[in-house]
């Protein structure tokens, strides 16, 4: 993928994200946040500092349009930083060959659990800086499992969708 | 000192890690801080341009319910003033001071006109951004109002645009009471539906019932009296069980925002002057 695509996928997901995704919800739960999707599929080779300028900025342009500002950064950021460790520890593979995380390179229940467990320690991160006043932990709870179960079927949708082109 | 640099060479990620959290954390407190910088919000230039492009579509949709509301709205009024102009010309011979009456009503109020063109229900903080700014007369501490209530404040202005701190956000609190009694209390939010709030600081002694109209108590500098709010929905005691703790059913649907109106209360300065004095004196 060359910069220029690179660029492309990353104006049109936070475009995606800012218009149509951030209002979408069912009484205030299960919001996809599918921008993820971009540090997601990053090849496995690259360096974990590259990735996490990347998503600094990626989580920065969804916050200056959503208002809420640092709280996409800061979890899309650890989210970028956590990346590498969870791809190696769901996949057997030597580390250090370059691929892009997908099912056709990683098999189906690999990626499924690598997709599952970044969306869930993005989603935890996100809400936990969001609801930081309030400490209504069951509130806290649906809504981290609602918005990342939508995440992982927006990606695995995502995913479908690619792989038949 | 060659392993001090190996240490830091080999470890500069981390370097990176905490210099982002940093950066992304100072953002988020310093937005919570009142005199933030619209800089880095929905009001700067870039996205505040893309949002009104955005609105000009979306804008559409809402067109039809918004429209079946204000006829509502429309005829509720036309009878109201109906009988009220009735009473009013028993009670004075004199028709002049009907026209005298309405002005007078209005007049020490600027109200302008503005479209809302980002909005959000599902986040703790909650905020509105409106598409007129301090080129437009717009300040912040102002109150912003829709066909059927009370929205909320205005927080930050930029030139052509303002960021509004609705009702749903844990940050806003606005002065209201029940309209037979004029008790009054705090309007607050705390998370959840954003159809539901809560009056804190309802006094013991007070008189209401389920279902009576909340309106605005007009004691803060930002709203004037009488701004529909809600009606009383559940009844409850406060935490430390000195008050009650009213949960109102909002007038306003948040989710559906377009049209608001921003009202500015001429003199308001001068009572923020004052009020400002008295918190020094203390």
């Amino acid at each position: 993928m060359t910069y220029l695509q690179r660029i492309e996928w990353f104006i049109g997901l936070v475009l995606l994200q800012v218009l149509v995704l951030n209002h979408m919800h069912i009484n205030g739960y299960a919001t996809p946040f599918f921008f993820i999707y971009f540090i997601l599929k990053y090849n496995s080779g690259v360096g974990r500092n590259v990735l996490m300028i990347w998503a600094f900025l990626l989580g920065l342009s969804v916050d200056i349009f959503g208002n809420t500002p640092g709280m996409n950064a800061a979890a899309a950021t650890v989210l970028a930083f956590m990346r590498g460790p969870v791809l190696r520890l769901v996949t057997l593979r030597d580390s250090a060959e370059d691929f892009e995380p997908g099912v056709k390179s990683m098999g189906f229940s690999p990626f499924f659990r690598y997709i599952l467990l970044c969306t869930f320690l993005f989603c935890s991160i996100l809400l936990v800086i969001d609801t930081f006043s309030f400490f209504n932990l069951p509130v806290l709870l649906l809504k981290i499992l609602t918005d990342a179960s939508i995440t992982i079927v927006c990606i695995l949708c995502a995913e479908a969708i690619r792989r038949k082109k | 000192m060659k392993n001090l640099l190996n240490f830091f060479l080999k470890y500069n990620y981390w370097f990176l890690f905490v210099l982002l959290e940093t950066i992304s954390f100072a953002l988020l407190f310093r937005f919570n801080s009142y005199q933030g910088s619209a800089f880095f919000t929905s009001a700067n230039w870039v996205s505040g341009a893309m949002y009104d492009v955005a609105n000009n579509v979306t804008g559409y949709f809402h067109l039809k319910a918004i429209n079946d509301e204000l006829v509502q709205k429309n005829v509720e009024l036309e009878l109201q003033l109906e009988s009220i102009r009735e009473a009013l010309a028993e009670a004075t011979e004199d028709s002049s001071g009907i026209e005298q009456i309405k002005r007078e009503a209005l007049a020490g109020y600027d109200i302008f006109k503005a479209s809302v063109i980002n909005n959000s229900v599902t986040h703790a903080d909650n905020y509105i951004t409106l598409d007129k700014g301090e080129a437009d007369g717009i300040r912040s501490e102002m109150g912003v109002v829709n066909g059927s209530g009370v929205v909320g404040i205005v927080y930050l202005t930029s030139p052509h645009y303002s960021i509004v701190i609705p009702v749903l956000n844990s940050k806003s609190s606005i002065s209201c009471k029940i309209r037979r009694s004029d008790y009054f209390g705090f309007l607050k939010w705390d998370g959840g539906s954003s159809e539901f709030a809560f009056v804190k600081d309802m006094p013991r002694h007070s008189l209401f019932s389920l279902g009576d109209t909340i309106v605005t108590s007009g004691h803060s500098a930002v709203f004037p009296s009488g701004i529909p709010v809600g009606t009383v929905d559940d009844i409850a005691d406060s935490h430390d069980g000195l008050s009650y703790l009213l949960r109102v059913k909002l007038f306003t649907d948040f989710a559906r925002l377009n049209d608001v109106r921003v009202i500015a209360q001429k003199g308001q300065e001068e009572q923020l002057e004052l009020e400002k004095q008295v918190k020094t004196i203390k």
